[in-house]
């Protein structure tokens, strides 16, 4: 009797649940079958007058009903909850969303930031030094003869006869190597000064990094590694590169190192001044006359050192074609980078 | 300086070498060649053409109307040159050849209604000299219709080379072309000097006294009697016009030419103005002036080396002759000097007097001391060739104390050392001779060389390093793909730096780089401005003090680019003087690293769902207080305020550290503000970034979260308007017990329905203890016990009862 009852319910409950449609027929089914006198709980009023022999599987039966209604209805209920709030409250997705500003780092000192990271990988310190320098730092240490031409090379802006404005990063070479004895390993970011008139290609201040090691067996060729692995990673693994003899003061042999002109490939064209190639940085081996001056034995320690601008490496990056944007500061263009 | 390869070609054989191939071997050995001209190329399709008529233009009264035999045809040309004439000669451009000034194609024209076919050319178009007053006229004996490039040997190339300040040997096609011998492997050729000389002895003619030998170390003179002054032959003029010189008459353009052959700049003087036929060098005592062959008198400062006769001084020795003395048409008997002086007193003469020339540049680079003979003798044999006279027989040659290089000894295993590389100890050898060095000995392990005089660089072994190791090629020299790291202290300065930078970043901050060269008044405005000596202008008159007057230039050029809406902060060194003295030491002015953030506008703009936010001072205090978190520790600064107006804030603060101050700023005041054209709010703070750096961190350390619940209490109370929020936050935070762990301010209210001269504050309260759960209990009865404490302290009536 009670077990064809307790199927009877669970056949009836199937197909009533697949006919609602809204919260409010499930609820009214909720009633009907769960609630307190509800057509499942009168079936528990039933197994009282049942046999001791049948009660455990009634019982059983019973509760597994009870149990199949509960989930279905559950399960049910979330999935008409979740359909009618997306119904309900038409939210739009496609308004544009709330954006909180960021600022930037200025363009040159991310291409110093790429700069940095190459040379720190490579072991190098950083370090940096004043920008109102003595005559001293800035040429005597560095191997400039007073009354020499090869002071004409970099046009100074002079606070009077013993005091400039650096016109390179190089005399933080000679703090550094003041300050510690061999091995020296590192780069030095900063700002020098020239008194060159403003034009598109050049300015009266710039960025340069100097880069400097000396230890007992620093030479020619590891510089040359040094610069090349420097050089492919920052403009790119394919770049072919030369070694050009120059003259530096504070440098002996000197060098420039040219890469292919990375616009034209090396075909030529205005940016390399038809020659296919971009000059990129100086080097050479420090002149045995400076570590004379800071007190390091040239028979013993020897050494190498370069330099590069930095406005001009990203103006080339960037294709950054007049040099006094970098200093106007236009939001329009620090928005850019 | 210009090099023509078709003239270098008398020197050294490079036939089969393309240009390509030696402009690059030069460069790569250290004679940078910046340009290229090449003449076939240039100057294809001008032609020699012959002007058969002229007549004036009928509609403007500044042209003629010419007709232009070009060798086949008569064109008709319109010509805008006063010296046009009938008959002449002239440098002709077709229609379609390409002028090189400018680089602009001819076509037909019709110019003032009349048609033109070609132009007529002057030198400024051919790119030979500035002249464009008028047309070329040339050589009546010129062929019309004859290639230019033919008619006026422009059949070459030109090389503009960069030459390093150390390197005066290779001034002169001589001297590159011993670059090219060594680099090509090739045989250097120097012209043979053959002198015909008369009977009459120099000795009878003239004399040569050097007073000053430290600065004048060598004189010597030939002496050329009875020549004639004319135009020199094409040849020269065309050689020297190629490299850039102006033909003057053969005399001024042989010894120019003898300068650009072999580097030893050469003076020629009319003897029969030199006072007693001698001279006499020496330096000048006393300030006194001078009159040199350009017609200018100029100022000497004491100490110049000059030329003198019996009577006056003739030349500022190797920089310029005198007028006195120079060549002039009527001049029959010449004296060539040809002298070696010191670098160091013509480099100062020359810079004291602000003139540079051919001269003066070879001589304070060094010419070859050894080398005056020879070029003495080169001009006086060119001088018989092209202007007839007699040599005298004999050389003048004051030369006290004959200078030669030392010898210098080079190890193999140093070049090895220093290159990372060995190179073969015959190439050694052989690039040290083929430059002119001499081996005075050789061993296994060293080399000792004598280099030669026209080499000054050349003074020790790293010296010759280099020297094998450019001609060698520093493409030969291995680049090696290990190298070895230094393990130490790594250190990194822009650590601090780059932190900076990156929360002013996350704050929304722009990164701006100025110039720290400005005019006087924005110098002034911020501290006590160094000076340059020798600005480029007076806007670059100063070095900044700070970094605010640059920023508010920003900001004054964005809002007038309609950018209003700004927050930006720059890193930068600011510079101050002491005192008024003059700057001697360090010690004397301080460079400081700073940092700056500057706001104006909008930090936030109006969006659909928000209202916007408008820059103010709490707004610069809240971003301030953020990095502060950031970069120390919270509460580490403390705040000062001032009421009373700074220079250039109207509400201004500064941040202190046990009473020293780290930074400083607040609204800009209005005055400023108009002097930078600036018409809305701007908030700056300017921080000592090397203060900053210097604050010790304590350690930080993890601390566990809390464990227990924290009771949160608010209240509100009426104050009197006088009172300042900061006295009250301070009195609840000191009369809270350990268990008040945080008061913060939600909310400021005034209106007239609490009194005009109140103001209500309410406050958030946060209690709690690490150790323990409170209980109800204790924090009502900490809280009341605050409650009334507050009341009692500031008069203040608790709201809400």
């Amino acid at each position: 009797m009670l077990d064809e009852k307790i199927t009877q319910i669970s056949n009836d409950f199937d197909s009533e649940l697949q006919s609602v449609q809204s919260l409010q027929q499930l609820e009214e089914l909720r009633i009907k079958y769960i609630g307190r006198n509800g057509l499942v709980s009168s079936l528990f009023d039933d197994l009282k007058d049942t046999s001791k022999e049948e009660k455990p599987a009634l019982g059983k039966a019973l509760n597994s009903l009870r149990n199949k209604v509960i989930t279905d209805f559950s399960s049910l209920k979330l999935k008409l909850e979740s359909s009618s709030t997306s119904k309900e409250s038409k939210i739009d997705l496609t308004l544009p969303g709330n954006q909180e500003q960021i600022g930037s780092r200025h363009i040159l000192t991310q291409t110093l930031d790429e700069i940095k990271t190459i040379f720190k990988g490579m072991g190098f310190s950083i370090q940096e030094g004043p920008e109102l320098e003595s005559d001293y730092y800035n040429f005597e240490a560095l191997n400039f003869a007073p009354d020499h031409p090869a002071r004409d090379m970099q046009d100074t802006f002079f606070i009077n006869k013993d005091f400039v404005l650096r016109t390179h990063t190089s005399p933080v070479q000679i703090r550094l190597m003041e300050k510690h004895k061999p091995p020296v390993r590192a780069i030095m970011p900063g700002r020098v000064y020239r008194n060159e008139a403003v034009s598109a290609r050049s300015y009266c201040m710039f960025h340069q990094v100097e880069g400097l090691y000396v230890d007992t067996d620093v030479t020619f060729a590891e510089l040359k590694g040094t610069l090349v692995s420097f050089a492919k990673q920052f403009y790119g693994d394919n770049l072919k590169y030369r070694f050009r003899t120059s003259f530096f003061p504070f440098t002996e042999p000197s060098a420039e190192m040219d890469i292919t002109c990375f616009l034209c490939h090396g075909k030529g064209c205005k940016v390399c001044k038809q020659t296919g190639w971009l000059e990129i940085l100086g080097c050479g081996m420090v002149d045995p006359n400076v570590f004379k001056y800071v007190g390091y034995d040239p028979e013993k320690f020897i050494g190498y050192a370069f330099g590069m601008g930095i406005e001009r490496t990203a103006m080339l990056k960037y294709g950054i074609t007049d040099i006094r944007v970098f200093f106007e500061n236009d939001l329009r263009f620090l928005k850019q980078f | 300086m210009r090099i023509s390869l078709s003239w270098l070609k008398d020197y050294v054989d490079l036939k089969g070498f393309p240009t390509k191939e030696i402009v690059s071997k030069l460069t790569l050995a250290g004679l940078e060649v910046e340009d290229v001209f090449d003449g076939t190329e240039i100057y294809k399709g001008f032609i020699v053409a012959l002007v058969k008529d002229k007549r004036k233009h009928p509609n403007a009264d500044r042209l003629s109307l010419c007709t232009v035999f070009d060798g086949n045809n008569d064109l008709q040309v319109i010509c805008g040159a006063p010296n046009v004439g009938k008959g002449q000669k002239v440098v002709f451009a077709p229609v379609g050849t390409v002028i090189p000034k400018g680089d602009f194609t001819i076509s037909k024209a019709k110019i003032r209604g009349i048609e033109s076919n070609g132009m007529i050319c002057s030198e400024d178009e051919l790119l030979l000299s500035d002249d464009h007053e008028g047309i070329i006229v040339l050589d009546p004996k010129l062929k019309p219709g004859t290639k230019i490039t033919k008619a006026l040997g422009f059949d070459d190339v030109i090389i503009e080379i960069g030459i390093t300040p150390n390197r005066p040997d290779a001034l002169s096609h001589i001297g590159v072309a011993r670059d090219l011998a060594a680099l090509f492997n090739r045989k250097l050729i120097l012209p043979k000097i053959k002198l015909n000389e008369s009977k009459e002895k120099i000795f009878s003619v003239a004399s040569i006294e050097i007073q000053d030998t430290v600065n004048c170390p060598r004189y010597s003179a030939k002496v050329v009697k009875n020549i004639t002054i004319k135009e020199s032959p094409d040849w020269l003029k065309n050689r020297i016009t190629k490299i850039g010189l102006r033909p003057r008459n053969n005399i001024v353009d042989i010894t120019n030419y003898v300068m650009h052959e072999c580097g030893q700049p050469l003076h020629a003087f009319d003897l029969d103005l030199l006072s007693g036929n001698k001279i006499i060098v020496k330096s000048t005592k006393a300030e006194s002036t001078f009159t040199t062959l350009d017609s200018k008198t100029r100022k000497l400062q004491p100490k110049s080396l000059m030329i003198c006769d019996l009577e006056k001084a003739v030349a500022i020795a190797g920089v310029m002759g005198g007028e006195n003395s120079e060549i002039k048409e009527s001049t029959k008997n010449i004296l060539i000097e040809s002298a070696y002086f010191n670098p160091s007193s013509i480099r100062k003469t020359a810079k004291s007097l602000g003139l540079s020339t051919d001269a003066s540049y070879r001589f304070e680079r060094g010419t070859d001391p050894n080398n005056t003979i020879y070029a003495a003798e080169r001009t006086a044999q060119l001088i018989s060739e092209l202007a007839g006279g007699e040599i005298l027989s004999g050389k003048i040659d004051v030369y006290p104390k004959k200078i030669k290089n030392k010898n210098i000894k080079i190890r193999f295993e140093r070049i090895e050392k220093v290159l990372g590389y060995s190179i073969p100890s015959k190439s050694v050898s052989s690039i040290l001779k083929k430059l002119g060095m001499k081996i005075v000995s050789t061993s296994p392990k060293v080399i000792t060389v004598s280099p030669p005089t026209f080499r000054p660089d050349i003074e020790r072994e790293i010296d010759l390093i280099e020297e094998i190791a450019r001609i060698y090629g520093y493409d030969n020299i291995p680049t090696v793909s290990k190298i070895s790291i230094t393990l130490g202290e790594k250190n990194d300065e822009f650590t601090f730096k780059d932190k900076a930078r990156d929360i002013a970043c996350s704050l929304g901050f722009y990164e701006m780089i100025n110039n720290p060269l400005q005019n006087k008044n924005d110098s002034s405005l911020t501290g006590s401005p160094i000076e340059i000596m020798n600005p480029l202008s007076l806007d670059m008159e100063y070095l900044r003090t700070s970094l605010l007057p640059g920023a508010l230039s920003v900001i004054s050029k964005n809002i007038k680019h309609g950018e209003k809406d700004l927050q930006l902060f720059e890193i930068g060194d600011v510079f101050n003087k002491h005192s008024d003295n003059e700057i001697r030491k360090f010690e004397d002015f301080v460079e400081n690293q700073n940092l700056i953030y500057i706001l104006s506008g909008m930090i936030k703009p109006k969006e659909w769902n928000q209202n916007e936010r408008i820059a103010n001072v709490y707004a610069l205090k809240g971003m301030l207080q953020s990095f502060e978190r950031k970069i120390l520790l919270d509460n580490v600064l403390n705040d000062s305020y001032y009421h009373s107006e700074n220079s250039c804030f109207d509400l201004f603060f500064a941040k202190k550290l046990n009473d020293k101050e780290i930074g400083s700023g607040g609204r800009i005041s209005k005055e400023v503000l108009k002097q930078f054209d600036i018409q809305q709010d701007v908030f700056a703070f300017e921080y000592s970034l090397d203060e900053l750096k210097k604050i010790k961190i304590e350690n930080r350390k993890y601390s566990e979260p809390l464990k227990f619940p924290k009771v949160i209490r608010d209240f509100a109370f009426i104050f009197d308007k006088t009172i300042q929020y900061e006295d009250v936050e301070n009195f609840i935070r000191k009369g809270g017990s350990e268990l008040l762990k945080s008061v913060k301010l939600f909310d400021l209210f005034e209106s007239d329905s609490i009194g005009k001269d109140k103001k209500s504050l309410a406050f958030n309260l946060e209690y709690y203890s690490e150790e323990r759960t409170l209980t109800e209990e204790e924090v009502e009865k900490e809280f009341n016990r605050l409650i009334f404490a507050v009341t009692n302290k500031f008069n203040a009536k608790l709201r809400g009862n």
